[in-house]
């Protein structure tokens, strides 16, 4: 690992205007650090200056009228130790709990995940499910951008190298949620799959998404369509099952088959949307 | 626990041991590997001027290993660097030293390397995709063939009712030490020392002697605390290449491998196929036909141990009337085949158990029971005609049967119970030696193993000292010494520590008894106490303390002292049975049958071991709480092996996966519930009858998942690991074949 120095501004302007001085491609971007390090670690990123956002005031999340709105670098575990977040998105609970171990998600954080834009991530189709937005800063301002749209490609997101993600926002509350994954290992393994839904109550429609599937994490807009409305019987389960086994987003890599992918695709997809129906949930 | 249970305990939760990961001393210079970029390959040029350019920076290649010391060679077959051909991606072809790793890491960026690249044989069934006829014994690709038989097999096959014939695959798993490999090399005029993280100095001793072509009198090899070895730190790895650095830099060299690089270079259990065709009449086994395709890596021809060793364990611990069994060592662009707990010895303990299993359903018969009525019979002989000798393993299917009926009578649906038997042999046949010393205060061994972590030497030695001896474990300390003072013994690995080198140790206490015996006056069998602070000797109806027992020198120079040692006979095996090749002779025979319960997720292929059971025979337990940990570790580390661990290559020989995100070891939340039961009774040859506990409890874990899952399920499965993906795609491939390639009635 070759030397860098490491800065950790107090305020939002030192860290724009730290990320604004420098040379392209001599600055990263600290939070959790459990992506970032282990890069530097390996060589793979060699950046004279790290900047870490620790003492910005970003760290929390805070629950908007209908909506929640998660601060960029707040830790997954503290995010995951709100009691309301199961209730009210247990789709994103699912997820985060599924995120590494609890000591990672320590460290870990939702700006980093999104900044990893990792094809496996497990935060990124909940949030694609829960039409997440996300909120970009940099010297010139402020920007919002669909998370549809900030995503490009693996590991490539619409960020510019002199912005900063401040938070990550979820319009709407959808309390019928559900996130489901499969990896060859269950505990502390990448997602050869992963499978959100969510029933938004105000737009009266599914969302459902695909993750761990190269390039990126993907809504699977035909899917969701044939769930059409909040109660959806066996042939529309099973019609939106064979639609997103089918999904082109399903790919072969080192880490499952197509095939496999399609398999467990369709199955997931069917138990998430039960379990959103199970009894005791909340009617929609 | 108190310090005698566990006596490293407290210094390693302190953080104060030191491993050879923690070795540093002053003026110490970094070393670096420079790794081939090809699996294979001419080398054009190996060009270190730029390193050497470099300040402070040493650099050695293939041209700097000249004769070392008084103008003896190296091993012409085993040359530190390679100076034409590279065998393996990642082989060693350069190393350099610098004063910080990071200078070094620049240092072997800028070592030039030109290959020219040829083509690599990655994969064993593109080599033989069929079984090889007796021609591919010539072919350079195979390192060894061996072959044995009794009987006319094809005939025995050919009159049988009904013979089940099929394939097997086993993936190449790595050991996963928490420590990777990592030493200190330093050489002054003609002493060449290296302090390093092994499983055997003595074997590092004579391999760094072998190598670099000087005398073992010049070398001393100091073990350090040692991170864990599952068989990967059995020989000599680094040391050649820090002990060239030190001697070149004129400084101590630490060099160790980046856990990447522990995936890269470490040697290990490689891929196996396995071909099975068994013939059964009137319900009992009459021929067995076994066909091993081995992976060996770039093994050299003549010293590949693997095949005769593993082929043995094929056959599983049953009876049969014909057999056969036919080996090749099959070399490819990867890395040397090496040890890693009980080699391939679990991969063939799934392959006999499931193959046997589809036999019996084949036939009709319950697969528990089908394999217990072939059991080798405690004090028979072996196919190879090896006598088993007392052998707990029908005590121990007995006592899973009833456990996995027990699990059975409660199952939930999705639910199965498995059971899986594996045996193993004590290594007791190589050779070690022990030194006592006794005081009015203590009882010290002297010997040359470091403690790896099983408490095998820690605790193992010092409680057959107890046991012989009398007195409490408190008062007996297990003293670590260099190769340059240590007696000799062979190492920590194939389970012979307490086995072999505790008869070393109980040896040295009979002979330190009989001299205190004959000290105060033939009185009798001598035993030691404590009494007060003091220790005492006692006879029938005498007690007297130690002091006065001990010479004015003695006191003087640490106490009363005495040897003892243990070179174990081989096992014996049929010549007459033996066409060609090497077979390893088995002696000690030990058992063991596990149960596991699974929950399996028939759409995903998910499978989660919800509780499991190991009945091991261990001859007699000599310390409950580090004999249950031993059989925790073998059960959970195989359940590794079983389920998700698998090293793989690409056609170019590439090892894709050489980290611990994609080579899936098992975490705690992974581990289920387990329970150990010990089956004594059965008497091994080690000290009061122990048996070796290293090796064995790993051996059943696969073959006993597999049931599970087949018990759940229906699905046969015949390659391991048993990946949800695999599974998934037998249960979507209809009824999945319960039995095999073919099953053929008349
Ligand atoms: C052992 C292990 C297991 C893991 N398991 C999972 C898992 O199960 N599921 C999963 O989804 N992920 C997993 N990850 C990946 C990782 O932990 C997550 O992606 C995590 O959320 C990253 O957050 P961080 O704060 O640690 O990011 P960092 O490493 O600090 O940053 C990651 C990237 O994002 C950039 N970045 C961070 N914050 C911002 C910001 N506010 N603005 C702009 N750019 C920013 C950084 O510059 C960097 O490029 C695992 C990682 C490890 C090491």
């Amino acid at each position: 690992m070759a030397a860098y120095v490491l800065v950790a501004p107090a305020s939002e302007s030192e860290a724009l205007a730290e990320l604004a001085a420098a040379p392209e491609g001599t600055i990263a971007v600290l939070a959790g650090g459990s992506d970032l390090l282990l890069d530097l670690e390996e060589g793979l990123r060699a950046p004279r200056r790290v900047v870490s956002l620790r003492r910005l005031p970003w760290r929390r999340h805070r629950w908007l009228s209908g909506g929640l709105e998660i601060g960029s670098t707040e830790p997954l575990a503290d995010l995951e130790a709100d009691p309301e977040l199961a209730a009210r998105c247990p789709a994103l609970a699912q997820a985060i709990a599924a995120v590494g171990s609890p000591a990672l998600r320590r460290q870990a954080t939702v700006g980093g995940n999104l900044g990893r834009a990792a094809p496996a991530s497990d935060l990124i189709p909940v949030l694609l499910a829960l039409d997440a937005e996300v909120e970009l800063v940099s010297g010139s301002g402020t920007r919002s951008l669909g998370l549809d749209r900030f995503l490009r490609a693996s590991r490539v997101t619409a960020l510019a190298p002199t912005e900063l993600i401040r938070s990550v926002r979820c319009p709407e509350v959808r309390t019928r949620s559900a996130y489901l994954w499969q990896r060859v290992r269950p505990s502390n393994d990448i997602s050869q799959i992963g499978v959100a839904v969510a029933w938004s109550p105000g737009e009266r429609r599914w969302r459902v998404s695909l993750g761990g599937s190269p390039p990126r994490p993907v809504l699977a807009e035909d899917a969701a369509a044939e769930l059409a409305g909040p109660n959806p019987g066996e042939t529309e389960l099973a019609r939106a099952s064979e639609r997103l086994a089918a999904h082109p987003a399903l790919v072969t890599d080192r880490r499952a088959s197509d095939e496999h992918r399609r398999r467990l695709a369709g199955t997931l997809l069917d138990r998430a949307v039960r379990a959103t129906m199970a009894p005791g949930r909340p009617a929609p | 626990m108190s310090r005698a249970g566990r006596p490293d305990a407290e210094t390693k939760l302190r953080g104060a041991v030191e491993f050879g990961t923690d070795l540093a001393v002053p003026g110490m210079r970094w070393g670096v590997l420079v790794l081939a970029p090809a699996a294979h390959g001419r080398i054009r040029r190996v060009d270190l001027s730029a390193a050497r350019a470099l300040p402070s920076v040493v650099a050695i290649g293939a041209d700097d290993v000249g004769p070392l010391v008084g103008g003896a060679k190296g091993d012409p077959d085993r040359p530190p660097f390679p100076s034409r051909e590279i065998v393996y991606r990642s082989q060693p072809i350069a190393a350099v030293a610098a004063p910080s790793l990071a200078a070094a890491r620049e240092a072997a960026k800028a070592v030039r390397v030109e290959v020219d690249a040829e083509p690599a044989v990655a994969d064993l069934e593109r080599l033989f995709p069929e079984w090889p006829g007796p021609q591919a014994r010539a072919s350079p690709q195979v390192a060894a063939h061996v072959l044995a038989h009794r009987g006319n097999v094809d005939r025995a096959l050919a009159e049988a009712e009904t013979v089940v014939a099929e394939t097997y695959r086993t993936a190449g798993i790595h050991q996963v030490a928490l420590e990777p490999h990592a030493c200190v090399a330093e050489v002054t005029g003609d002493r060449w020392t290296v302090r390093t993280s092994t499983q055997s100095p003595f074997g590092v001793r004579e391999d760094v002697a072998s190598i670099l072509g000087i005398p073992e009198a010049s070398i001393d090899v100091e073990g350090t605390w040692v991170g864990g070895g599952f068989g990967g730190k059995g020989a000599s790895m680094l040391e050649p290449y820090a002990l060239l650095l030190a001697r070149a830099a004129g400084a101590p060299v630490r060099l160790a491998l980046t856990y990447r690089e522990e995936f890269l270079l470490g040697r290990s259990t490689l891929p196996a196929v396995v071909r099975l065709e068994t013939g059964v009449r009137s319900g009992r086994i009459v021929a067995r036909r076994v066909r091993l395709l081995l992976d060996v890596g770039t093994s050299l021809p003549g010293r590949d141990f693997a095949t005769g060793y593993a082929i043995g364990f094929l056959l599983g611990p049953y009876r049969t009337d014909a057999f056969e069994v036919e080996g090749f060592a099959v070399r490819t662009n990867k890395p040397p085949f090496g040890p890693h707990r009980a080699p391939l010895a679990p991969q063939a303990a799934f392959v006999a158990e499931s193959h046997l299993a589809a036999v019996a359903r084949a036939v009709g018969q319950d697969p528990e029971a089908f394999r217990a009525d072939h059991l080798w019979a405690d004090g028979s002989t072996t196919p190879l005609g090896q006598r088993v000798g007392p052998f707990g393993l029908a005590a121990a299917l007995a006592g899973a049967r009833a456990r996995a009926a027990a699990w059975r009578a409660e199952l939930p649906a999705g639910h199965g119970v498995g059971i899986g038997l594996g045996f193993w042999s004590t290594g007791t046949g190589a050779g070690g030696e022990a030194r006592l010393r006794l005081d009015d205060r203590e009882l010290v061994v002297e010997q040359g193993e470091r403690e790896i972590g099983s408490g095998s030497v820690l605790i193992g030695l010092a409680e057959v000292a107890a046991r012989r001896t009398g007195l409490p474990r408190e008062r007996i300390r297990v003293n670590y010494l260099g190769t340059a003072t240590a007696p000799f013994d062979a190492g920590v690995f194939g389970s012979r520590t307490v086995g072999a080198l505790g008869r070393a140790v109980d040896d040295a206490a009979g002979s330190l008894l009989a001299d205190l015996g004959r000290r105060m006056g033939e009185v009798g069998p001598v035993t030691l106490a404590l009494e007060g602070d003091g220790l005492v000797a006692r006879g029938p109806g005498v007690t007297r303390p130690l002091a006065e027992l001990l010479t004015p020198h003695e006191r003087a120079t640490g106490g009363l002292r005495a040897a003892g040692r243990h070179y174990g006979v081989a096992g014996e095996i049929d010549a007459s049975r033996v066409v060609e090749g090497g077979f390893y002779a088995y002696h000690d025979f030990t058992g063991a049958a596990h149960v596991a319960e699974v929950d399996v997720d028939p759409s995903t292929g998910g499978v989660q071991v919800v509780r499991y059971a190991a009945f091991q025979d261990v001859g007699a337990v000599l310390d409950r709480p580090a004999a249950q940990a031993q059989v925790e570790g073998g059960v959970v580390m195989g359940l590794g092996t079983a389920l998700t661990e698998e090293a793989v290559w690409s056609d170019d020989g590439r090892l894709t996966n050489p980290g611990l995100l994609d080579y899936r070891i098992p975490r705690m939340p992974d581990v289920p519930p387990i329970e150990v039961v010990f089956v004594e009774g059965y008497p091994g040859a080690g000290p009061f009858g122990a048996k070796g506990l290293g090796e064995p409890p790993i051996i059943p874990v696969p073959a006993t998942v597999a049931a599970a899952i087949e018990d759940a399920t229906g699905a046969h499965l015949t390659e391991l690991p048993l990946s949800p993906e695999r599974l998934a795609r037998a249960l979507k491939a209809g009824r999945p074949s319960r039995s095999a390639d073919a099953a053929r009635r008349r």
